[in-house]
Order: C-alpha cells, then sequence, then structure tokens
C-alpha cells in the first residue's frame, strides 16, 4: 500500500479496521464518500454486501489509515455483518435524524456490537442528513445518497433531538456526533476522533514504525474534541477503492 | 509447495461422503428432471423411454459440426431411405404432463429407474440445465404426431411441430416450419405403447394451451425476425394488411445496447442464429444442438438475448403456463402499499445509474414494476437490494414480463436463498466458494487464512448480483449468457477463474484492501489485450475476458452441479446454525424492557421452546398437507406412475434461517408451548394414541423414496397433549397485549417477566387476580372465584413445587422417595386440596355482597343443590375414614380468623352456612384483590404457591421440563453464544414431582366437588397405593425403572439422562436416610420422578387417575 503522499515528514502510520452500520438509506456511503473522496452523488447505487475504501487521517504525531468497511443497510443484510465487524477496532453507527426508528436500529447495532465485535471497538454516534433540519435556506434535495423521500421538504425535519441521542451516548460511552455528509459538516471530525479515541496499544500498522509513544497517547487523548486537522479527510490523498 | 502438497492430499482425504449428507437436502428426481429441462413445478416425470432422435440433415451443415451428439453407428439401414441423411441423436425420451423433453444426456429420472435415490446421478451436467442435445418441447407446440410404417419391430414417430401459425411458404412470407422430429423409441413393444399412450393423453390435454403460446410468441424476437430472411428488410405489414412491429426487446431498443455492436460483431451474429433458428425450431419448437451452445459461448446478440435468456432459463415456460400474471399481480395489488415497496422505491433511483434508461422515466417505470409485481408475487422474498441491479441489467434486453418471470426463475431455482430475508443461499454459496478455492487453490487458500483476509467479503457481491456491478456490464451480460443455460455453477467456475488468473498477485496482497484493489484493477481491464505482447496477432486478439472464460470453462470443467449440491449440504447446517444463533441474539437483545427481568438463559430458553413450536407445528401441517395431497393424487393415478417427489425440500419450510417464518403463536400453539414449559400444561387424557416410537425411529433413516418422513397424525407431534383449560385461556389472552389473538415472542416474555421476573407474592397474587377480574373493576365474582379455585386445582393437579423444594439444594430433594417423605409429600398435595377447598369456602365467607340485603338468605337448600364440600379435602388427610357428607348446615361457627396452620391438618367442622349463602345464585357476591390477598396469605399453603411455586412452576432454562416435552430440534438448542458455558444447571431430577395428580383436570369445579365427595375414599386408597409403589420403585432399583422410562419417555435421550441422574441420586439417598433429611419438607423432585413414572408403561396411570373419578 502505497505510503503517506502528504509532505509531512515519515510518521508511524498504523491502519484502523473501521466498519459503517445503520439503517438503510441513513448516508453510510455518502459519509465515506464525503470522507474519502469529497464528494458527494444524491443517486448512489446501493451497497451489496458491503464496499471496501481506504483513507488517510493525519494526527500531529502518527498517521491513521482507515480501512473502511461499508455495510449493506437492508434490514436482510444484518446477518452479514458480522463478517464485516470482524476485527473492526472502529464503528460508525448512522441514523438519519429525521427518522427516529433509524436511532433504535441504531441502538441495536449498538448493543450488538459492544457484546459481539472485539472489545475495545471505539464506536461513535453519528445522526446524519443535519443539512435538512438547518436553517441554512431550501434545499430541495435530500443530501443522502441512499434515497428520495420528497415529503419531508415541508414538514419540521428534524425529528431525533440531538439531547436524546446525545443522552443516550453517553449513557453508552460512544463518541457522538451530527452531520451532513451532504454539506461535508462535521464528516472529517468524526473520524477524526474515532483516530483519536483508538488507544495507541490496539494500532498495529503494516507500515508502524513502533507502535507510538506514551506522548502520542496523551495527546491524543488531550485532543478528542479539538479538531486537528480540518477538512484533513477531504483534502486528504485519494485512495478510495470501491468494490 | 509443501502447502500445495498437503492441500492436494487433502483433496483427496476429503472426498465428500454422500452418505454423510442427509438425503433431505438431496433433490428429488423430480427435481433433478424439473431442473434438467427448466420445467415448471408443476411438471413431473411420468414417462421415459431410450430413444433416437433424427432431425432433417442441414441444408448448409456447416463443416465444423462434428458428427457428435453421441452417434451410434445404426446398422439397420434399410430402415428408412431418409435417416441417412439426418442427423442422429441417441438419449432418453421424457414425457411430463405438458412437456416432451430429450436430452442426449445420460440421466434418468422416473422412479422405477435402477437407483432409488438422486444420489447416484453424478453425471457433471446433472440437473444442471438444457445442456447436451436435445428439446424441450411443450405439448401444445406438437401438431401433428404419426406413426411411421417401418419394419415391424421398430417403433417410431414423426413429429410436427409448430409456433402456433402456419409457416411462411414462398407463396406466402412466414417464419419457416420447425423441423420435422423423427423419434425411434427404442424398448419393448409394451413400453413403447404405454409411453405413446401417455403422450396422446398430454397432447389432447395441449390443445388447451395453443393460445397462450400464440401469446407467448408475439413477445418473442425470433417470430419476428424469421419472418423474413435475413437480409431483407423487414416487411411492414402481415398479408392481411396489419402493420408488423417488432417486440419489445428491452430498454436497448430505446436507449442503446451497451458495448459497441460492431465490435461485439453484433450483426454476424444475429445472421448465425438466423440460420440455426430457421432449420432448428424458434422459442418453443427450438432443439438444441451443438451450435446453440457454441453461439451462447461467444455471447449472444442484442436483440435475441432476452429470448435465449428466457429459454434456457425455462422464464418462457412459466409464462407459458400463465402468460396473463405479470399484468394480472400488477393490477390485483394496484395502490397498495408494503415495505417492500418502500424499499425498492429507495433503491430505483440507484439501479445502474450510469445507464442512459435508468436516467427517464421510462427505465424507473419498468424496474419499479417489475419488482413490485414480483415482490407481490412472492411476499417471502419480497425485495433484496441487489435484486434491483439484476433486474435493471436485464431490462435492458427483456420485456417487463420476461424480466419477472426470469426474477422468478432466479429466486426460486438458479439463486436459492440468495434473496430471502436471511440470505441463507448468499452465505451458503460464499462458504461452498471457499471450499472450492480451499480445494482447487490450496496456496492461495493458505495466503488468504494466514493474513486473515475473508474470501466472501470480496466475493459475495459477485454471486448476488450476478458480476452485473463488478465486472464491465458488457462483460457480466456474457457470463449470464452462460449462466442461464448452464446455470449456477457458472458463478463458482467464473470466480475460482478470476482468483486463478490473479493467483500471483494476490499471494502479494497481504489484506483485504490490497486484495480488492488487485481484483478491481483486473475488472477494469478485462477488455484488454490478455497477451498484448505476443508477437502473434490472434493472442493478440484475444481478452482478458476470454481468457477468463476459457480458464472457467476448460479448467474448472469439472465444477459440477452435483459438486456444488455436495458442498451445499455439507455447510448448509453450520450456516444455518450460525444464521440462527445471530437471530436468536438479535431477537433476545430487542425483546424490549421488561425482559430484563429474565435471565439472559431463560430468554434463550424461551426463544428456543417458542421458535420449536411454530417450527414444528408448521413442519406437522405441512407433512399433513403432503401426505393428503399425496392422496389425492394418488386416487387420481396409478401409483408406479407418480413420482413423489414433492418431499425433497419439504422439512425445511420455516426454518428461522430459511426466511420469514411464522413468528407468532395462535391458541394451540401457545397451549403446545405451555405444555413444554409448565407440568400442568400437559393433559391427563391424550385423545390421540401415544405414537409408535420405535416405527419413528426407524424410518427417520431411510431414503426419502417414496414416503419421505413418518406421518405422526398426532396433532401435537412426538410431545404430550396440551390440556386445554380456562386459566389457559385467561393467560392467552392476557398476555396477547395487542388483542389479535395471537403472541409475539415479545408478548411471552412480558407474560412471563411478571409471573417469573418478580418473585414478589403481592404481585404475582395480584397477577393473579387480574387474570379473573374480567372486566377489571377490581371484583371477581362468584363465578370467577369458582374458576379461580379450579385454575389453583388444575395448577397443583401435578403436585406443586413450592420454594423450598425447587431450592438448589439437591440433596434435600432427592430424599423425597423415601418412606416418610412420600408420605409428606403426598400430604401435601392434600394439603393443597385442602387449601383450596378452604380458599373457596372462605372466599364466599368473605366474599362482599353485592347486594346486602339478599345476604340472609338461608343456605341449606341451595347447599343440597351444590353440595357443599368445602371440608371434605380435609378429611381426605383422614385416609381411613369415609367422607363425611357435608350436610351439617346448621353448624354455623366460621373461623373468627382464619390461622395460617388451621387448615392443614385440622377438620374444621363444616361451618358453611355464610358459604352456602354465598353459594345460592339469587345471591351475587364479588371480591377484591385485598380480600383475596388476605385469603392467600392466610394460608400457609396458598401462600406459599404464590411466593413461588405459581412461578416454580413454568419450567425455563434453569430448571427445564426433562421429559420428551422440550423437544427442541438441535439446530435451536446448541445454537448461539447465550447457552451458558456449561449449560444450564441440570437438575438432578424432574421438577414438578408428579404423580400427585390426584385432582383430574377439566371436569369443572362443581363436578370435582361432587366427585371428591364420593371418591375420597378412593383417592385415599390410591395415594397409599401410589406411594407404596413408589417405594416398591426405589427399592427394585434402577433398571427396571429405566425400561419403564424408555417407554414412557419417547425416547427422548436428553431427558432420559437427566432421569437416570435422578435415579442415582435417589438411590444413593435411600441409603442413608438420615434424620434430617427427613424433616426437609418433600414437594418432591426424586419423589416426583420415581412416583410420577411408575406410571407403568404408557397411560395406565392416567387410565387410573381419570377411571379414579369418572362418576
Amino acid at each position: 500500500m502505497a505510503d503517506s503522499t502528504t509532505a509531512s515528514a515519515p510518521k508511524p502510520s498504523s491502519s484502523v479496521k473501521l466498519v459503517l452500520l445503520g439503517e438503510a438509506a441513513v448516508g453510510k456511503s455518502s459519509l465515506v464518500l464525503r470522507f474519502v473522496n469529497n464528494d458527494f452523488q444524491p443517486n448512489k447505487e446501493p451497497t451489496i454486501g458491503a464496499a471496501f475504501l481506504t483513507q488517510k487521517c493525519q494526527l500531529p504525531n502518527r498517521i491513521i489509515k482507515f480501512e473502511i468497511w461499508d455495510t449493506a443497510g437492508q434490514e436482510r443484510f444484518a446477518s452479514l455483518a458480522p463478517m464485516y465487524y470482524r476485527n473492526a477496532q472502529a464503528a460508525l453507527v448512522v441514523y438519519d435524524i429525521t427518522k427516529p426508528s433509524s436511532l433504535v436500529k441504531a441502538k441495536h447495532w449498538v448493543a450488538e456490537l459492544q457484546r459481539q465485535a472485539s472489545p475495545g471497538i471505539v464506536i461513535a454516534l453519528v445522526g446524519n442528513k443535519l443539512d435538512l433540519c438547518e436553517d441554512d435556506g431550501p434545499e430541495q434535495d435530500q443530501q443522502d445518497g441512499e434515497g428520495v423521500d420528497e415529503q419531508q421538504e415541508d414538514e419540521v425535519a428534524r425529528k431525533v433531538s440531538t439531547e436524546e441521542a446525545k443522552a443516550y451516548a453517553e449513557e453508552e460511552s460512544l463518541l457522538f456526533f451530527e452531520t451532513s455528509a451532504k454539506t461535508g459538516h462535521n464528516v472529517g471530525e468524526v473520524f477524526t476522533a474515532i483516530a483519536n479515541g483508538i488507544p495507541e496499544a490496539s494500532l498495529k500498522g503494516p507500515k508502524g514504525a513502533g507502535a507510538g509513544t506514551q506522548s502520542a497517547i496523551s495527546a491524543a487523548q488531550d485532543s478528542t474534541r479539538v479538531n486537528l486537522n480540518a477538512g484533513n479527510g477531504n483534502a486528504g490523498p485519494k485512495e478510495g477503492c470501491a468494490c | 509447495m509443501f502447502q500445495a502438497l498437503i492441500g492436494k492430499a487433502q483433496q483427496f482425504i476429503d472426498i465428500p461422503n454422500p452418505l454423510a449428507s442427509s438425503n433431505a437436502d438431496r433433490p428429488s428426481k423430480a427435481q433433478l428432471f424439473r431442473h434438467q429441462f427448466r420445467l415448471p413445478d408443476s411438471q413431473s416425470p411420468l414417462f421415459e423411454i431410450t430413444a433416437e432422435v433424427t432431425l432433417p440433415k442441414s441444408k448448409k451443415q456447416s463443416p465444423s459440426t462434428p458428427k457428435s451428439g453421441q452417434p451410434k453407428s445404426w446398422d439397420k439401414s434399410n430402415w428408412d431411405q431418409d435417416r441417412e441423411k439426418g442427423t442422429h441423436y441417441l438419449g432418453q425420451l421424457h414425457l411430463s404432463e405438458q412437456f416432451l423433453c430429450f436430452s442426449t444426456v445420460n440421466t434418468s429420472f422416473v422412479s422405477t429407474a435402477s437407483t432409488s435415490a438422486s444420489t447416484a446421478f453424478n453425471g457433471r451436467t446433472n440437473g444442471t440445465g438444457p445442456s447436451g442435445n436435445g428439446f424441450t418441447l411443450p405439448l401444445c407446440a406438437v401438431r401433428r404426431v404419426e406413426r411411421l410404417h417401418t419394419q415391424s419391430y421398430m417403433f417410431a414417430l414423426s413429429i410436427t411441430t409448430w409456433n402456433g401459425s402456419d409457416a411462411g411458404t414462398d407463396a406466402k412470407p412466414g417464419a419457416p416450419a420447425p423441423p420435422k422430429l423423427t423419434i425411434q423409441l427404442e424398448g419393448s413393444r409394451q413400453q413403447c405403447e404405454r409411453f405413446c399412450d401417455g403422450l396422446k393423453r398430454g397432447l389432447r390435454q395441449g390443445i388447451k394451451e395453443v393460445e397462450k403460446m400464440r401469446t407467448v410468441g408475439r413477445d418473442c424476437y425470433s417470430e419476428y425476425f424469421l419472418y423474413d430472411e435475413f437480409d431483407m428488410k423487414p416487411s411492414p405489414t402481415l398479408p392481411n394488411g396489419t402493420s408488423r412491429t417488432p417486440p419489445d426487446t428491452g430498454l436497448g431498443s430505446i436507449f442503446k445496447y451497451p458495448g459497441n455492436p460492431r465490435k461485439l460483431r453484433d450483426r454476424s451474429k444475429m445472421r448465425l442464429w438466423h440460420e440455426y433458428l430457421k432449420e432448428n425450431g424458434r422459442n418453443a419448437t427450438l432443439v438444441r444442438q451443438p451450435d446453440f451452445h457454441r453461439l451462447i459461448r461467444v455471447g449472444l446478440p442484442n436483440l435475441l438475448r432476452g429470448e435465449i435468456w428466457e429459454l434456457a432459463s425455462g422464464a418462457y415456460f412459466l409464462r407459458l403456463q400463465k402468460p396473463n400474471l405479470y399484468k394480472e399481480t400488477l393490477a390485483k395489488y394496484e395502490g397498495q402499499e408494503s415495505l417492500a415497496i418502500d424499499e425498492i422505491e429507495k433503491d430505483l433511483n440507484r439501479s445502474l445509474p450510469e445507464y442512459a434508461g435508468y436516467q427517464s422515466e421510462e427505465g424507473i417505470g419498468r424496474l419499479r414494476r417489475v419488482l413490485t409485481a414480483y415482490s407481490w408475487e412472492n411476499p417471502e422474498v419480497g425485495y433484496c437490494q441487489a435484486m434491483n441491479i439484476v433486474v435493471a441489467a436485464l431490462l435492458i434486453y427483456l420485456s417487463e414480463p420476461q424480466a419477472f418471470y426470469i426474477l422468478s426463475v432466479l429466486c426460486d431455482r438458479l439463486l436459492p436463498g440468495y434473496y430471502s430475508t436471511t440470505m441463507y443461499g448468499t452465505l451458503l454459496d460464499q462458504k461452498v466458494f471457499e471450499s472450492l478455492v480451499e480445494k482447487t487453490m490450496p496456496i492461495l487458500w493458505e495466503h488468504l487464512s494466514s493474513n486473515d483476509v475473508q474470501l466472501s467479503v470480496v466475493s459475495l457481491p459477485w454471486f448476488l448480483s450476478l458480476y452485473i456491478n463488478s465486472m464491465p456490464l458488457i462483460f457480466a451480460f456474457r457470463v449470464l449468457d452462460v449462466f442461464f443455460l448452464e446455470g449456477p455453477r457458472v458463478l463458482f467456475q467464473i470466480g475460482l477463474a478470476i482468483l486463478r488468473i490473479n493467483g500471483e498477485e494476490l499471494l502479494e496482497a497481504a489484506d483485504d484492501g490490497a486484495f480488492i484493489s488487485v481484483l478491481k484493477t483486473y475488472f477494469a481491464h478485462l477488455g484488454d489485450s490478455a497477451h498484448p505482447k505476443s508477437e502473434n496477432p490472434k493472442h493478440r486478439a484475444i481478452t482478458n475476458f476470454q481468457a477468463l472464460m476459457v480458464t472457467a470453462f476448460k479448467e474448472f470443467e469439472g465444477i459440477t452441479q452435483s459438486a456444488i449440491l455436495e458442498q451445499r449440504s455439507k455447510h448448509k447446517a453450520a450456516i444455518l446454525e450460525n444464521i440462527e444463533s445471530f437471530a436468536k441474539r438479535t431477537s433476545i437483545r430487542n425483546l424490549g424492557p421488561e425482559s430484563k427481568k429474565l435471565s439472559t438463559n431463560d430468554l434463550g430458553f424461551l426463544y428456543d421452546r417458542f421458535f420449536t413450536v411454530l417450527y414444528e407445528r408448521e413442519q406437522r401441517a405441512k407433512l399433513l398437507q403432503e401426505e393428503s395431497d399425496r392422496k389425492k393424487k394418488a386416487a387420481k393415478q396409478k401409483a408406479s406412475d407418480i413420482v413423489h417427489g414433492a418431499s425433497g425440500n419439504a422439512p425445511e419450510i420455516g426454518r428461522v434461517a430459511l426466511g420469514p417464518s411464522p413468528s407468532q403463536m395462535d391458541y394451540d400453539a401457545f397451549r403446545e408451548f405451555l405444555a413444554g414449559v409448565a407440568r400442568w400444561a400437559v393433559t391427563d387424557s391424550p385423545s390421540s394414541p401415544t405414537k409408535d416410537d420405535s416405527a419413528h425411529k426407524s424410518q427417520n433413516g431411510y431414503f426419502h423414496t417414496l414416503k419421505a418422513k413418518p406421518l405422526n397424525t398426532s396433532p401435537w407431534g412426538s410431545g404430550p397433549e396440551p390440556a386445554d383449560h380456562d386459566f389457559m385461556q385467561r393467560l392467552f389472552k392476557k398476555w396477547d397485549l395487542e388483542g389479535g389473538s395471537a403472541l409475539t415472542l415479545q408478548n411471552v416474555v412480558s407474560g412471563l417477566a411478571p409471573i417469573k421476573g418478580n418473585r414478589d407474592i403481592m404481585s404475582s397474587i395480584a397477577y393473579f387476580f387480574e387474570l379473573y377480574d374480567d372486566d377489571a373493576d377490581g371484583k371477581v365474582d362468584r363465578e370467577g372465584i369458582l374458576r379461580m379455585s379450579e385454575a389453583l386445582l388444575f395448577l397443583s393437579r401435578r403436585g406443586v413445587n413450592d420454594g423450598l423444594s425447587s431450592s438448589p439444594s439437591m440433596t434435600s430433594m432427592n430424599d423425597g422417595e423415601l418412606g416418610p417423605e412420600g408420605k409428606r409429600r403426598e400430604n401435601k398435595d392434600e394439603q393443597f386440596l385442602s387449601a383450596v377447598s378452604a380458599f373457596i369456602r372462605r372466599c364466599f365467607e368473605y366474599a362482599d355482597p353485592d347486594h346486602p340485603s339478599r345476604q340472609a338468605e338461608d343456605g341449606v337448600t341451595s347447599a343440597m343443590d351444590k353440595p357443599t364440600v368445602q371440608d371434605t379435602p380435609a378429611n381426605l388427610l383422614d385416609l381411613e375414614d369415609a367422607p363425611q357428607t357435608p350436610t351439617d348446615a346448621a353448624a354455623n361457627s366460621p373461623l373468627s380468623r382464619p390461622s395460617p396452620n388451621a387448615f392443614g391438618q385440622s377438620t374444621p367442622k363444616p361451618q358453611a352456612v355464610a358459604a352456602n349463602a354465598a353459594l345460592d345464585p339469587s345471591s351475587p357476591v364479588h371480591i377484591t384483590l385485598p380480600t383475596f390477598r388476605m385469603l392467600v396469605l392466610a394460608d400457609e399453603t396458598l401462600e406459599s404457591f404464590f411466593d413461588s411455586g405459581f412461578a416454580n412452576s413454568f419450567h425455563l432454562a434453569d430448571a427445564p421440563l426433562p421429559s420428551s416435552t422440550v423437544t427442541s430440534p438441535s439446530f435451536l438448542t446448541h445454537s448461539g453464544k447465550l447457552a451458558t458455558p456449561g449449560g444450564p444447571a441440570i437438575p438432578a431430577l424432574s421438577p414438578g414431582g408428579a404423580s400427585a395428580g390426584v385432582v383430574p383436570p377439566g371436569k369443572g369445579l362443581r363436578g370435582m366437588l361432587d366427585n371428591i365427595v364420593t371418591d375420597g375414599m378412593r383417592v385415599a386408597v390410591e395415594v397409599r397405593r401410589r406411594m407404596d409403589e413408589a417405594q416398591k420403585e426405589i427399592d427394585r432399583g434402577g433398571t427396571t425403572r429405566g425400561t419403564e422410562e424408555d417407554d414412557d419417555e419417547d425416547g427422548d435421550d436428553h431427558g432420559r439422562d437427566l432421569l437416570e441422574g435422578a435415579e442415582a441420586d435417589a438411590g444413593a439417598a435411600s441409603l442413608k436416610t438420615e434424620p434430617s433429611l427427613l424433616d426437609e419438607p418433600v414437594g418432591g423432585e426424586a419423589g416426583g420422578s420415581a412416583a410420577a413414572v411408575p406410571s407403568t408403561p404408557g397411560g395406565t396411570s392416567d387410565v387410573e387417575k381419570t377411571t379414579m373419578f369418572e362418576r
């Protein structure tokens, strides 16, 4: 795999397996597309089984290479999920803030991961489609690639309050973000926070020059909420490969 | 290298044992027959005979056509002058209800063939599809059959076929006539005549189908195509003046077909097909000759692609049977909504979005209609992502109805279980693929496993979307061309070839990402030259895709349909188990807050029990249905003509992993469920004879030739017949929160949670009270009181498990069988009986009158009508005494306040005046919850019952009923990580201790009270006899008991183990009769199992019990 193509000095790089889970059409693939290619497609083919992409995330003293498994959301694909979250170190559980049922499904996934995935998995709860709920002008299209639902235009779009989801996330010790894959809002931050949340000890990189230093750990811990490399994900080298 | 050797070695060791896999997984002959000729499910092989088919010599026989087709040098050349000129094929001729099929592939499908099970067919095209040369002729396409007059010992037929319209001639334009088939039957005269009789019958039926054939033919491009000579412009009108329009050949005809037609050499392919179809018939009348297969391998031309797919896959025959099904389905469900439709809508805009047709409403509309129609037609599958991509691809070449039928064939036959709600077929085939990779490419396999690369992660989308979104479309369609003809093995062959070709690079890839990117690059370069540096321009012209096809079909020729079937049946159990444990895990986790009151073990147990009951019920229903169908069919036809193939997949229906299964219990299922959880829910008087156990066992292992499964005529299967009692109905109603007369697992769990979870006597009393408070006004009337009492007796009739007896101190329980202990136990039951009777009495004593004024009414007369037996049960304690008749109505000294112990042993004088008054129907009374509570708490026995006995009477994971009642099939029991390591603590004995059924069930309290009076004595005697018997049992030791239990336990190993454990313990305990143990309260578990079971083989104890209380 290619080394970092950025100008930065050689930093320890390590790969992290990340899996995306969530109900169909909440915008999993769109989040990944935004993160990996800084792109947005209104009509993205549904994910069959899972798609695999990679993207690097620059931290001050190391590079995290995300190996992203973007899974299919339709209910019946759920039984395939264990195949994909096997050995995952991080998970993005996505719901649609305009669809309460998707939060319920997200909670199921969180429970599943907590019991079945590798111990110590870093889970982020992500409420997507924030653009539908903000007053920044009439948005005609859904930001999400996984479906178009025209009825929502004239309704109060938000159906899941930030507080509710946040409280749940705190209760379960999850990272929590509300994002918009369409505008790119908060997308990079999610991945950066995850990168920071991965315990140094669990990092194993193909090119990992050592397992990192103690200072790196503390730096990472201190900066969970700090946007270290704003837009890094978006501007980063493109090396996604969907299968 | 060494690894390779090991791999090779393993390959030899690992020869799949055909006997190891269960026969249930093997397709039946009828299925194989249908698959071979791609016939609809309604067809079965009726007759078959060896035959030689002669086709008229091709007018322009290409020199390349070898004299293959299994030419047999036919030496009786004097038979017919013409036959020398034709092409001859020797093979099997088959007749089904509506089809005449011929194939040179040597298989035999009728039941009378030499081998009894389909395992014997290991031919490489076995069941694959219409490979080999031959034809599949709908009988309606036969226009004339003539018996050829040849030498007497020859039996030859000449068959003229047509496509529903007269052939064109020189004078009249039109498609040419299909070839005349000459068929020489080879068999005894009798065989030949039987075959011909069958054919005649079929042909008469076939006349009705001609109109359908015409309808279907109108959608076939070949009809339009062959109307004119290839080089002529299509005539714009028919002779009668109506204009001719080409049939719908998919979106491609509007939005262009993918790929460059010139590069694809579309026109020359069309020319070849024109020639082929002209000489060999088209659609219904098509005859397969070697060129047919060759023409498909090189890729179908755009305009004929859809039709040939339809023919090769057999979808054409489905359409022929129900030509209007598509339109009708759409019309029938127009405007209705469903989950599937919502899911479809989400995906319409993202199905091959790069193809122009799907950027238009026209394309989207077609896609929507086909997917929707199919989701209605097959609601079990509904809609699965990936179907959108497959159908979108199909619709480029097919009309909507054609795509609809092909989708049906895909889901039902070619990709079984792929799109089901659990996608088990997909997972299974991934496993099969992995094992094939392991066998054929051991080095690569070793590399993958050592780098922890999960192959199925890469290959799953290949199979699920038929390579359509993995390869460039034009290549994916070429794979589809072969796939429809040769079946699922093609997917495996292509997959293996992809890995083989990329083997070296893949060996360098060390993680998922690298692995995937190698393949992605490869797919992107499929159109490039495979040998770009070759000197030979011919070699340079070979594309990667062509090389792939060659590798797939040459190198992996050995991947046969039967090899795949073999692998599927090998891995099926494990896959289903995985899915089921996943489903169980998920479902248990999502049972709602109430479920938290129960342990995970208990939830797992309930889950198993719940779905086992549903599954078994469905199985039984299906078997019964099948049996009756079979009988009906058998009545119609001679048995020898029938192949009973339907049972091939039958035992699977309803398994959780196989797709939607029932998830709700009706009342009967609920009863069955309870019977496996609570002892009281088993009936005492089975209505159906006990099953012949030995017969059941011996039949299980047999091949499913004629009778697939032993038929259990009992509606309750192998489990005990559940009781039916008012209490159970009330429980059902209470748990049925939605009021839909059906319980979900969640209902069951939240219904049980307050009983099992709280362990709080007050709430359990309240729970019981509420069951009887029909109008929820906090009052239970006289009827209710009686029903409550009936329920208490009903629940306790097999003994009550009070808190102490179910405590984990096993030793104390094991001693239940000892003489004095036994007595204690029996006493216990009587105690309960008397407690209940005292309860009734006191209920009426303390009942609040609805109309206080009428309270004074004297009860003597009514006491005569309804004998007040309240004190009689107490008398039972005095085993020597004859029962007293409760006539002493005058004794009017009710206990001022019942002391807890007063009722157990003492025989209070009948103080029934108040009660009698209360019994008078003319003075309505009721009790309230506080009264009820007080009355319960006033009695030690009842108190203990509500404290723990009631809850303990439901046996969940921690103390399962050990008998055959819990017959959870293995797939449910050992699934999942939920089963605690080491399993639930197995009690050393059967809980609920039980012979004690002193009280008959279901006769109604009043009748029972009457009976108690007269039968009290007998009861006492019986009780004593049982005790003695139990004692003797113990003295006799284990062996005799063992055999008795064999009979009783219905051969359930699990149960027997438990009981044997109990025995051993009981035996051991009998040796050390320590006084301290004697003091233990009994309720006796060990006593229970020992005393309960001796009920002598079979149902004698039941007989005793019933007669005991009969009038």
